[in-house]
């Protein structure tokens, strides 16, 4: 809580640089900042749509949905070698959405079989969200000669596509936190 | 001056110093900056990111359709086709990843997966040290296998400190435990025969040692990487059963399976590519023939080329780059088959290609 709270106050002193100060501000010692302790975390619930109805590109290739003859999703392609294939994750599009999704700023001093108490330090807590409802999401793994389908040459193979609707079970926290070899 | 790493600060102060960072870029810096040079940025050892999922619940699937032909939940894999050009359409009918004692998913219960002490990582670690020289590697790992004896036993789901190298702990009545029962039950239909139901569960799944490495190779000028994975489960099943699930055939039980699985190493990283056609392809590249006169003829290092015959020697010897599989006991319905093991398999080569059965 501290730490957000700091970095806030961080992010806010900063930002006044550009800013015209309204009432002067004194600035607080290390000291006085380390007794201030702050609340809470963030609450988000979201609503997620991607190409849903057709992406702002409209050529041979992409289109609207209701075109059968036209892709309409989102299309991400990267390339493994110089001057070689791409991988593509094509034809991204649907809907998702989320209720109650939190972050925050934990101490976890116990609990986890022990392993708690030794390990006392903050973490970032991403809590989800029990469940995620998914429509109608769909990609598409596949291996393309060319970055985009427009391009002279292009070729693709289509390795799966993965569809998804209705409810999805995701319940717990994620904890992030430094590791490795401090 | 003494260097302190990123890692030593207290969590606070490091994320006041990511915020700062960040926020730093449009004002004015009133310090310089200064180069480091490769000594010193080799001293540097980055700290990664530990991910550990805490009470974790996953499930989802495919519901039956109601009257009207509706389905609350789909969750399909479709996209392949069989060798004869027939549609293949996966329909999951369930994927879970659940806490112990789950009853092959009907009763799902959380499960911590990773340790607060010995988290999942995403990392970039140094390459000297792990075998890659001179590289940056990017790194993803399952919890890490601890010393013998200082762990819980792989396969156990009774496991006790000290039993043996895994760090993930089992369920015990007061502790949920880090190992999860993990299955998937799905109906495969090839063009429109849907007759294929397939049903996958592991108990107390453990996958401790695991870890995906990737880096970039400057001949070939291509990603490589480096997989590892650990997959050891007191019970793994698979049965076949009716499409509305009311009677099953014989279970194929394996009992104590353990698969270490080693594709790529240090010596021969697997290279990823997309060729012109657009295939996707993997390969492991053979190792370097040894140029004539570097072995001797009798093959001792007395006779050879001392870093050749150790190059060789470390290949073939090192138990990292071998992969394992081992069943306690294979049973199918209520015939046993004992157990099988299949030990040290070296992959020398490997060239994977998807081929478009379309067209």
């Amino acid at each position: 809580m501290k730490a957000i709270l700091r970095a806030m106050l961080l992010a806010f002193t900063v930002s006044l640089h550009s800013l015209p100060a309204f009432a002067e501000l004194a600035r607080l010692g290390d000291e006085a900042l380390s007794g201030i302790s702050g609340q809470g975390g963030i609450y988000l619930s979201g609503d997620i749509s991607i190409n849903e109805m057709g992406g702002p590109v409209e050529n041979s290739y992409f289109g609207r949905c209701d075109d059968g003859d036209k892709k309409c999703g989102a299309r991400f392609a990267y390339r493994l070698k110089e001057n070689g294939g791409w991988m593509v994750l094509d034809d991204i599009r649907g809907n998702f959405a989320f209720e109650g999704l939190t972050l925050r700023v934990r101490k976890v001093d116990s609990g986890f079989g022990g392993d708690g108490e030794q390990f006392n330090r903050d973490v970032l807590e991403l809590g989800l969200p029990n469940t995620v409802r998914f429509n109608d999401v769909q990609f598409k793994i596949s291996a393309s000669s060319t970055a985009r389908p427009t391009d002279p040459g292009f070729q693709q193979t289509d390795i799966f596509s993965v569809d998804m609707r209705g409810e999805v079970v995701m319940e717990g926290n994620l904890l992030v936190f430094p590791a490795g070899n401090p | 001056m003494k260097w302190i790493s990123f890692g030593q600060i207290p969590f606070s102060g490091r994320l006041l110093l990511m915020m700062g960072a960040v926020l730093a870029v449009p004002v004015h810096v009133g310090a310089e900056l200064q180069g480091l040079s490769e000594t010193e940025m080799s001293a540097i050892d980055g700290a990664g990111i530990g991910l550990v999922l805490e009470n974790f619940k996953f499930s989802h699937g495919t519901d039956e359709p109601a009257a009207s032909g509706e389905q609350a939940r789909i969750f399909r894999i479709g996209g392949i086709k069989s060798t004869d050009g027939r549609d293949v359409d996966i329909t999951v009918n369930h994927l879970y990843i659940s806490g112990a004692n789950s009853n092959f998913g009907e009763n799902l219960g959380p499960v911590n997966l990773g340790r607060l002490l010995n988290p999942w990582r995403i990392d970039v670690v140094d390459g000297n040290d792990i075998g890659v020289a001179n590289k940056a590697v990017l790194e993803f790992a399952a919890s890490s296998k601890v010393a013998a004896g200082q762990g819980y036993d792989c396969m156990d789901s009774g496991a006790v400190f000290g039993s043996g190298a895994c760090s993930s702990r089992p369920a015990t009545a007061g502790y949920i435990g880090e190992r999860a029962d993990i299955g998937m039950q799905m109906n495969v239909a090839v063009g429109d025969d849907r007759s294929a139901n397939i049903n996958i569960h592991a108990k107390s799944a453990v996958i401790d040692g695991s870890y995906l490495r990737l880096w970039g190779d400057n001949d070939r000028r291509q990603m490589v990487g480096q997989f590892k994975l650990n997959f050891y489960s007191p019970e793994l099943s698979i049965n076949a059963c009716e499409q509305d699930g009311s009677s099953c055939g014989s279970r194929i039980l394996m009992s104590n399976f353990a698969l270490e699985l080693a594709i790529g190493n240090q010596l021969q990283p697997i290279f990823f590519d997309v060729d012109g056609s657009g295939n996707f392809v993997v390969e492991v590249a053979a190792i370097r023939r040894p140029q004539p006169g570097e072995i001797g003829a009798d093959g001792l290092r007395s006779s050879s080329d001392a870093e050749a015959w150790d190059f060789y020697e470390s290949y073939y010897t090192n138990p990292e780059f071998r992969s394992n599989l081992r069943i306690g006991n294979f049973s199918v319905g209520d015939r046993d088959f004992g157990s099988a093991r299949v030990q040290g398999m070296l992959i020398q080569h490997l060239n994977i290609k998807t081929r478009d059965l379309s067209q």
